[in-house]
């Protein structure tokens, strides 16, 4: 996978609409997204649907990338991931009969308190891996197999919940209990300042 | 609407996860300009989430990919842009009368004694011949295939590069209106070449109306490809 390094002056110039610098960004990151994209999305030709879509996106807003906040690739896997879960849940895709009741999610946060259930200390400072992997593979496996087919195939809660053979309650748990281990397990390994 | 700072950090992790979907997702997206604790929260997330993706194994893109980039930001079409999959929809008449015209001008281009087995007549003369212009998912035509009527060879002419991925060919495959699709052979990367037919161009390709290129392996695929898989396709007239 290409370095920061190689990339930053990249996206500077490109928000100056350099061509060229545009052209080397792609010859050095389409390869790795198109992965990614074509795993969210089910093929490598649906794939570089998305990622005709997310690299016109690029070329009009590098002007919106910030250095200081994401690395270029971060910045990247973030359009390109946003534009497959848009295209995997555009029309059909998006059946009236597996949208869950997430709409409320919102208004039911917004009335929630600062003492809402969030497993924050489940892993505690003992786990001193350095790599996300490591942090993944610490997970219960059914919470591990949650957030993967989340992140890599683009599923929601019902969709987690049929392939898992669990309750949606039981996807939806496993899912907000996976992604708060990883943040502490991520804390106790010294990749970030803790929460 | 007031949202606590553990409810943000909730929305926002499910958020960048993708599991936060649907009309919460657009409510969600709208609220973050607002909400700068969200922001930093969703920039967290993608950063930690984004290491996952380091271990997805790169799929190198076809060509195509980057010439319809290209030609849709820096050299965009009088017409609205070419969407992939779109020229197999287009009815077959416009194509065909672009292909003839195209590869009318490849055939006179060619002197006649190159033509093929059963050219007649001088160089103000097209023989009778079936020809074929394939382009890609823009509109860009890449390859010119010809063969005359009787003939036993097939001249290509690729108009652009068409470079298959590491390990991979690309075939050429003919679509018959009654039969199953064949594969005709492989295509160079560049310039021109002469395939040799199995059988006269006549038996081949009289019920031809399509042709199209796929990227496979060197050895071949049993399955004939889908409209999808196709890097590059057009169709086949006659021209006589």
């Amino acid at each position: 996978m290409p370095t920061p390094t190689d990339l930053a002056p990249l996206m500077a110039r490109i928000a100056l609409k350099d061509r060229a610098a545009f052209e080397q960004l792609y010859r050095l990151t389409s390869a790795h997204l198109l992965g990614l994209a074509s795993r969210i999305v089910g093929s490598p030709a649906r794939g570089e649907e998305v990622l005709h879509e997310a690299y016109l996106k690029v070329w009009q807003s590098a002007g919106s990338y910030q250095a200081a906040v994401a690395s270029p690739m971060t910045w990247l896997i973030n359009v390109v991931r946003n534009k497959a879960i848009d295209t995997l849940r555009s029309g059909a895709s998006e059946r009236a009969s597996r949208v869950e009741a997430d709409d409320d999610e919102i208004d039911r946060l917004a009335g929630a308190g600062d003492e809402q259930d969030e497993p924050q200390r489940l892993l505690a400072g003992h786990l001193a891996r350095l790599r996300l992997d490591g942090c993944m593979g610490a997970l219960p496996p059914a919470q591990r197999q949650a957030l993967a087919l989340a992140y890599y195939q683009g599923l929601m809660h019902s969709e987690i919940a049929e392939q898992l053979g669990a309750p949606l309650g039981t996807a939806k748990a496993w899912v907000r209990r996976g992604l708060g281990k990883l943040k502490d397990c991520l804390a106790a390994a010294g990749l970030e300042a803790a929460p | 609407m007031r949202l606590s700072a553990q409810a943000q950090e909730l929305l926002a992790r499910e958020y960048v996860l993708g599991t936060l979907h649907g009309a919460a997702r657009r409510r969600f997206e709208a609220l973050l300009p607002g909400l700068p604790g969200a922001r930093t929260a969703v920039e967290s997330w993608q950063e930690r989430l984004g290491r996952l993706a380091e271990e997805v194994p790169a799929i190198e893109p076809s060509p195509a990919l980057w010439r319809g980039l290209s030609q849709q930001l820096f050299d965009p079409p009088a017409a609205a842009p070419a969407r992939r999959g779109w020229r197999w929809l287009m009815p077959a008449l416009g194509g065909a009368f672009a292909g003839a015209l195209l590869c009318a001008v490849v055939l006179t281009q060619r002197p006649p004694a190159a033509a093929g087995v059963d050219s007649a007549g001088g160089v103000e003369t097209l023989p009778p011949a079936y020809v074929g212009v394939l382009s890609d998912a823009t509109g860009q035509a890449v390859l010119a295939a010809s063969s005359t009527r009787h003939g036993r060879l097939l001249s290509l002419k690729l108009l652009r590069p068409l470079a298959a991925p590491a390990g991979q060919v690309a075939r050429l495959w003919a679509f018959p209106a009654d039969a199953a699709p064949f594969a005709v052979g492989e295509l160079p990367a560049s310039g021109k070449a002469a395939l040799a037919l199995a059988a006269p161009a006549e038996q081949l390709f009289a019920k031809v109306s399509r042709l199209g290129v796929r990227f496979e392996p060197a050895g071949g695929l049993a399955t004939a490809p889908t409209a999808g898989e196709l890097t590059i396709s057009g169709p086949c007239v006659k021209v006589w």
